[in-house]
This record gives structure tokens, sequence and C-alpha cells, in this order.
């Protein structure tokens, strides 16, 4: 698989932009606060990973952005900021040949308890119609399409915790067939009231509280911490990158999605699944575990992730001398469905930047202490993201550095 | 691309749902009888909106294969897409000895998914009457079912869930397709399903676009679309291993095309550039000239804009050639399944061509100066269609087209 990540755009609780970002993965600073968005008083848990201080107005006028959602506004000014990024001229390409892929937990969750709010509110001739087109998943993505006048392939996936890694994986099955030349990819989540409600509902929410300005520090395997954000990639296929003499940040050397059983609302147990996809990934990307220098995991605090990624990485990765290291980005940005994305952007500013990821120690991962590693190391040339979702889906993304 | 050449997607299990009735040959004669399924809405209160008519899924105890502490952890949308995964599987019946686990994806189409179970939990809240039932939000996510089926079924490989409002599951069929065409698996288990829900019935009705009646697809008095709940799903499998397994193969996914309008949230272009250009892909990525095909079923859904949009987009596509193609709407029949209406459709599409009949465009009385097709009126036709084009087109003008053939294996032009 050739495909080259030459654009990179993001919004996310660690900062908005990419250079911001990376500044706060470099010294391992985490986006996770206490909530003021909203009221959490009712719940068990007060913390998130919110994106703050985001301003759509300085990506694009406002009247572009005034019906969009959320979630819609931070994907649209993450494509803004990946196109932008990558160097291409619009102006000179065919618009068909562009696709746009996103992965979404739940789209614009705020949109839906607004529009059937007023609902129950106004009755069924007082429903708002301006909430409900922004109720369907698939808007971020149509919104990228007309900013930027994109007319390829189009295409949403909600796979809860792996819908960007669908995304990666959908978009490059698009460009290996030579059905487009490149592709907006990534992952977009608003957290809402709503969607904290609902997990807080569920008991699935880390108690954690903190008060004004304490550092928010969750307790391992006490539940997962939620985030929210986006993260936009500009893939090529590797020709067409070198064709016009794009900077590559990146390549793509394979992805691999497997799944297990899994009860409802749960991971899978055994990490069988999880297993097969990390295997099948270094096959497909003709890779042995130890050329494998970074390896970005998806524990987000739940303790079930935690315990397979544990078991599956120790299984295929170790022993190493010195111990394995492990970057759970999660414990920095919340956990969200297209979260996926911005660990992707992550690896590839690593890779092209020769610097590592903020990590702990692997056997940290399921009790803590969770002590973050920010050391300049040698970051080597092949990385790996690990993904794995409540529902029994697993994702595992090989990243190569672009020799040269 | 020479494996893509060599490798085919031929449909091997059927499973569809919709008000019509459970299963492929409740459907099919359904279709045969120009059956309307759009009727008053009883599972939620319909008091004071425009329209109370939908094609909801009726005198069904969807729960019977279920212990009940499972049943009630399953969303609507759950119980239809599993009936019809089920009918589908049991049908193809995979030789799962020589085809393991993890050869096998599921990819299906979602819109809603497990809303309606939200908005009780919702309606708990806002009402302060009951106690909200926490286990309701559980299979929120369109993506449960996908998770479902795959767990139920042991299936290890892929899994995805396209959610692209009215066109998801036409894509999920396309993707599984490509997947079975690119050697990334030998089978794909693909379709959607959609339960109504409040959510959807209250947003289309504000959005001024139901017809308070049934829908009317291409007729001059036609006021909007109806909506309706369903679920189909369709087994794709590699033809030689089809083959070699002696299974009934009642068609082939030929190729498929998705592309975006880019042009406005909620209304398609009138233009109709996206839709055109979609039905070219398609039938180029099938390698079908456009004179071999016979048949469309249409996204049809029953508005003003989509109906004339799509007629204007098919005579640009087929130039003279559109005067001679069958165009119909089983929407007529079904409502719009949303997120399912792709998966129907195919199944719709799949039985045209297999049991050798068009299925028709029921309610369609008066003819639109605009919509000047041959739509097939309120009575189907016996007809031998070897090819046949299945469209849809959704919400911030996502399209996608797929192109359907008889398996026979005689389709494909040579280049």
């Amino acid at each position: 698989m050739g495909i080259a990540i030459t654009g990179i755009g993001l919004v996310t609780p660690m900062g908005i932009g990419r250079e911001a970002f990376w500044d706060a993965c470099r010294s391992a600073r985490s986006g996770l606060g206490r909530v003021a968005a909203f009221d959490v008083r009712p719940f068990r848990s007060n913390v998130a990973g919110l994106v703050e201080g985001f301003d759509p107005a300085k990506y694009m006028p406002a009247k572009t952005y005034r019906r969009m959602s959320r979630v819609s506004r931070m994907a649209v000014c993450a494509s803004i900021e990946a196109l932008g990024h990558s160097g291409l001229n619009l102006g000179d390409m065919e618009r068909q040949r562009i696709a746009v892929v996103l992965g979404t937990g739940y789209g614009s969750s705020s949109h839906v308890e607004d529009f059937y709010v007023s609902l129950l509110r106004d009755g069924p001739r007082g429903a708002e119609p301006f909430f409900f087109p922004e109720t369907v998943p698939n808007a971020a993505a149509s919104h990228i399409s007309m900013v930027h006048g994109l007319t390829g392939p189009n295409t949403t996936f909600c796979q809860n915790q792996i819908s960007a890694e669908n995304a990666i994986l959908y978009a490059a099955g698009l460009l290996t067939r030579g059905q487009v030349d490149v592709a907006l990819v990534g992952g977009a989540d608003e957290l809402s009231e709503i969607e904290y409600r609902c997990y807080d509902a569920l008991g699935a929410l880390n108690r954690v509280r903190v008060d004004g300005e304490t550092a928010a520090v969750p307790h391992p395997g006490g539940g997962l911490v939620l985030g929210e954000g986006a993260g936009v990639l500009v893939m090529e296929r590797l020709d067409h990158a070198v064709g016009r003499n794009a900077r590559i940040y990146g390549l793509l050397r394979s992805a691999v999605i497997t799944g297990g059983p899994a009860r409802l609302g749960h991971y899978e147990a055994d990490g069988k699944g999880l297993g097969r996809a990390v295997r099948r990934a270094l096959e497909a990307a003709e890779v042995g575990p130890p050329e494998v220098r970074g390896i970005d995991v998806s524990s987000n605090y739940s303790g079930e992730i935690e315990e397979i990624e544990s078991r599956v990485i120790r299984e295929i990765f170790g022993p190493r001398g010195g111990g394995i290291e492990v970057s759970p980005l999660k414990y920095l940005l919340g956990d969200f469905g297209g979260a996926g994305a911005v660990r992707a952007a992550a690896l590839a500013l690593s890779l092209s930047t020769r610097r590592p990821l903020p990590r702990i120690d692997l056997e940290a991962l399921r009790q803590g202490p969770h002590l973050w590693r920010t050391d300049p190391v040698a970051v080597g040339d092949i990385s790996i993201m690990i993904s794995a979702t409540f529902g029994g889906g697993s994702a595992a993304l090989v990243l190569s550095r672009m020799m040269t | 691309l020479a494996e893509s050449r060599s490798r085919r997607a031929v449909v091997t299990g059927l499973g569809v749902i919709t008000s019509l009735g459970a299963g492929v040959p409740a459907f099919r004669e359904a279709l045969r009888r120009a059956e309307c399924g759009i009727r008053p809405v009883t599972l939620f209160d319909t008091h004071g909106f425009p329209s109370r008519m939908a094609g909801e899924v009726k005198g069904l105890d969807l729960l019977a294969p279920f212990e009940a502490r499972e049943a009630r952890r399953l969303s609507r949308c759950d119980l239809l897409g599993l009936w019809a995964a089920k009918e589908a599987l049991d049908d193809a019946r995979l030789d799962r000895k020589r085809m393991p686990g993890d050869r096998i994806g599921v990819v299906m189409g979602g819109g809603a998914g497990g809303m309606l179970s939200w908005e009780k939990f919702r309606r708990a809240i806002w009402s302060r009457e009951e106690r909200p039932r926490p286990s309701r939000l559980l299979p929120f996510a369109c993506c449960t079912l996908t998770d479902l089926v795959a767990g139920h079924y042991g299936i290890e490989g892929l899994r995805a869930t396209i959610s692209t409002a009215c066109s998801s599951s036409a894509t999920s069929i396309g993707y599984g397709a490509d997947l079975v065409r690119s050697g990334d698996l030998d089978a794909v288990i693909a379709g959607g399903s959609e339960a109504l829900s409040e959510l959807t019935f209250a947003g289309f009705s504000s959005l001024k676009v139901v017809d308070p009646e049934y829908c009317r697809p291409f007729d001059k008095n036609r006021r909007g679309l109806s909506l309706g709940e369903g679920a189909a799903v369709l087994v794709l499998e590699e033809y030689g291993r089809a083959r070699e397994r002696g299974a009934e193969i009642y068609g082939e996914v030929l190729g498929h095309a998705v592309n975006s309008d880019a042009y406005h949230i909620t209304s398609p272009d009138p233009d109709a550039m996206g839709m055109s250009r979609v039905m070219a892909r398609a039938m180029e990525n099938a390698g079908i000239s456009m004179d071999r095909v016979e048949y469309i079923n249409a996204h049809g859904t029953g508005t003003k804009t989509n109906d004339q949009a799509e007629t204007k987009a098919i005579k640009r596509v087929f130039g003279k050639a559109a005067a001679g193609l069958q165009v119909s709407s089983t929407k007529s029949m079904v409502g719009h399944c949303l997120g399912a209406a792709g998966a129907v459709e195919a199944v719709a599409t799949i039985i045209a061509i297999h049991h050798q009949f068009v299925p028709p465009t029921i309610h369609l009385d008066h003819p639109d100066p605009e919509c000047d097709l041959d739509y097939v009126p309120n009575t189907p036709r016996q007809r031998k269609i070897r090819i046949a084009l299945s469209n849809s087109f959704a919400f911030g003008g996502n399209n996608t087209s797929i192109v359907f053939g008889s398996g026979e294996g005689l389709e494909r032009d040579e280049r």
C-alpha cells in the first residue's frame, strides 16, 4: 500500500491547529479538564476533553458556518487547515477525483437533542426544522464537500471508537483502486451535554471530579473520559504526491479491521480479534514486530481496553530489552469515535519530525501510575496504531516515515 | 485491476422485511400485486402531524426469537436487521468449513439506529413520569446491528457501518462488492436497517416534504415522500466459491459509484450533475455500456425536486435511449426506508432480474410533463431484465448508483 499523508488539520482539546496540538503532544500536556460548556453538577464526573477557544471565524466567513453544528464546524476547519498544509491547488485539480471520508461516533448529538426537545416542548408543528438536517452523521463530510467544491466519493462511517479507522481503510481502498487521486480523510465528534448525560446514565464515565485549576487525573481503569475534536488528513497515492513534489509526513503501509464477539456496550473480551488485526497489519506492511518503535494504543481509562491491549502487545512485541512503551493518546485527548484520525495525525507528525509521542510503560497501563516520558529517543521508521472499540471491533494501522 | 476483473461479487443470499411483509417471497408477491404498505402509524402518537402515514412493519412478533433479557436491549432497528440477516444467511448457507470467519465481513448501512429507544429514555427524563431506563441507550449507535450480526454469526473480518442518510445501505452494498472483487474478503454480509422514529418522522414533516396521504413518485400531484421502515441484507460472495459449492446465484453486483453534489445539505442539485455523473461512473465501473441497461430502480422519493432532477439526470446520461428504459420507484409501495432504502431497493432490483418482472410505480395516475419517462405505472410487467441500475440519493448530496446483473456471466463488455 503506497499511500502518502501530505496534509494535517486538527481541532482538538490538546490544541487547535497542527502546531498547537503537536506542541502539547511533545510535552504530554493534557487536554482533559473540568467541563465548563454545560452543567455537570448532576453527574458523577465533571471531566472531559473539550475543545476550548475554538473560533470558526478564523477559518471561514460567518455566513458559511452559521447553519453548521459544532461537529461540522470543527471538521470543516480541520479540512481547511489540512488542505492548506498539503499545498494542493484545488484550482488545478479535477474535483471529482477527490474523496471526502469521515468517521464519527454520533455526528451532531446536540442537534438530535435540540430537535427532539423542540418536538417534546412545542409539539409536531413546533418542531424546529433548523436542527433536523444536521442530525444525520454525514452532515460534516457534506459540508466539507460543499466548502471546497469536492464532487468525488463522499462517505461517512459510524463504528463507535473505530469510526475514523474505518474511514482511513475505505479511503485507502479508493486510492489503491485508482478511483480517486486524493482523499480528505478524518474523524470528528462533538461532546454535548446529552452525550455526557447518556454515558453517565450508563455508568460508563470515570468518576473523576476536579475543582478549578487542578489537573484532571482520571482513575486507571475507572471508566472512560469523553472527548471531542476533529482531525483531517490529506492522503494521496504515493505517485501522485511524488509527482507534485509534495512534502510527505508519513506513509500508510497497511490498515486492517477485524472483530470478535463482545457483549453490548463492551469491548471484545479475549482480544483475539485485536491480535489478529495487529498481526495481519504487520504482515501486510511486511514488517516484523522488532522494527516497530512507536506503539499508539487506544486505551481510554475504561480498564477493558487496557486489559486486551496490554495482553496483545506483550504477546506480539515483547519481550524487549528495556521494556515496552506505549502512547495512549486518549489519556490526553479524551475518547470519541473519530479520535483515530487525530492519533494517526500524531503518528505522522512524530515520524516526520523524528520526535517520539509521549509514552508510558506498558506495565503501568492497567494499574497506573501513568508517568509520561517525553524525552527525545530514536523513533525509528515504523509505527503502529492499535484501536479497540466497544461492540467488538479492532483496527491496526502501520505507518512509516518517508525514506528520502 | 486485473484481479478485480477476474473476481466477481455475486449475490447468494437475500433477506428482507418491510411494511409489505417479512421474507423475500412475501416481498416479491407484494411487488407483483402492486401492494401499498403505507398506512397510519401505530408505533407512536402522530396526532398533529401533517401526515400520519408511513410504511410501518406490522403484525409480526419481532421479539419472538430472543430471550426476554436480550430482547430488552435490542432496538427495533436491530430486530428488523437481525430478521433480514437471518433470512439471508439461512438462504445462502455459506460453506463455513471452507470459509473461515475472518474471510467474511459485515458492512451495513444505518440511519437513525436505535433512535426510537433513545427517544423513550429522553421522553422519560422530560416527562418525569417514569424512570428513564439506561439500557435503552445501549443500542443507540447505528453500528450496533453490524456488531450483533458479526457476533451472532461468528464473523471475524472487517466490520463497517456507513451512515450517509438515504444512501447508507446502497453504499454498503457497493463497498461490500468492492471488498469481494478486490480479494480482501471472500464474502460480505451487506445491507441495512431502519426503524421509524419520532425524530425522523417529525424531521421530514418539519421540512414540509411529506405527502399527507401516501407518496406518488413521478405523479403530477405528488406532494412529498412517505417514510418507511425495514431491513434488507444481501450475502455477497466471490463467484468462484459460490459456483464451486453449487450455490444459487440471484444476481451480481457489477459495479457502483459514489459521489457528492457539493451543492446543498438537504436539496438535490436541480441541474442534477451529481446524479448524472454517479450513474455514468457506476456503469463505467461495471464495464457496462448504457445501451445494455434495461431497468432503473429509481431513488424516486415523490418530492417535487427529486423526481424532476432524477428524470433530468436519466435523460442526460441515457440520451435517446432513456425513452426505452423502464424506471420505477418501489418507494411508492414501502415508503422511504432511509438508511435501509438502498438495500431494500437492491433486493427489489435483484428480484426483478431473477424473476423477470419489473416492479411498478404505484399511485401514478396523473403523468407530470416534467417527468416523462416510462415509470411502469401501477402494473408490473413480465420482462426479462439482465442489467439494472439502482439509485440512492441522500441528504448532503451523497449519491450512489449500483449496477446489478443476472450473474450469468455474459454481462461485462469486453474492452
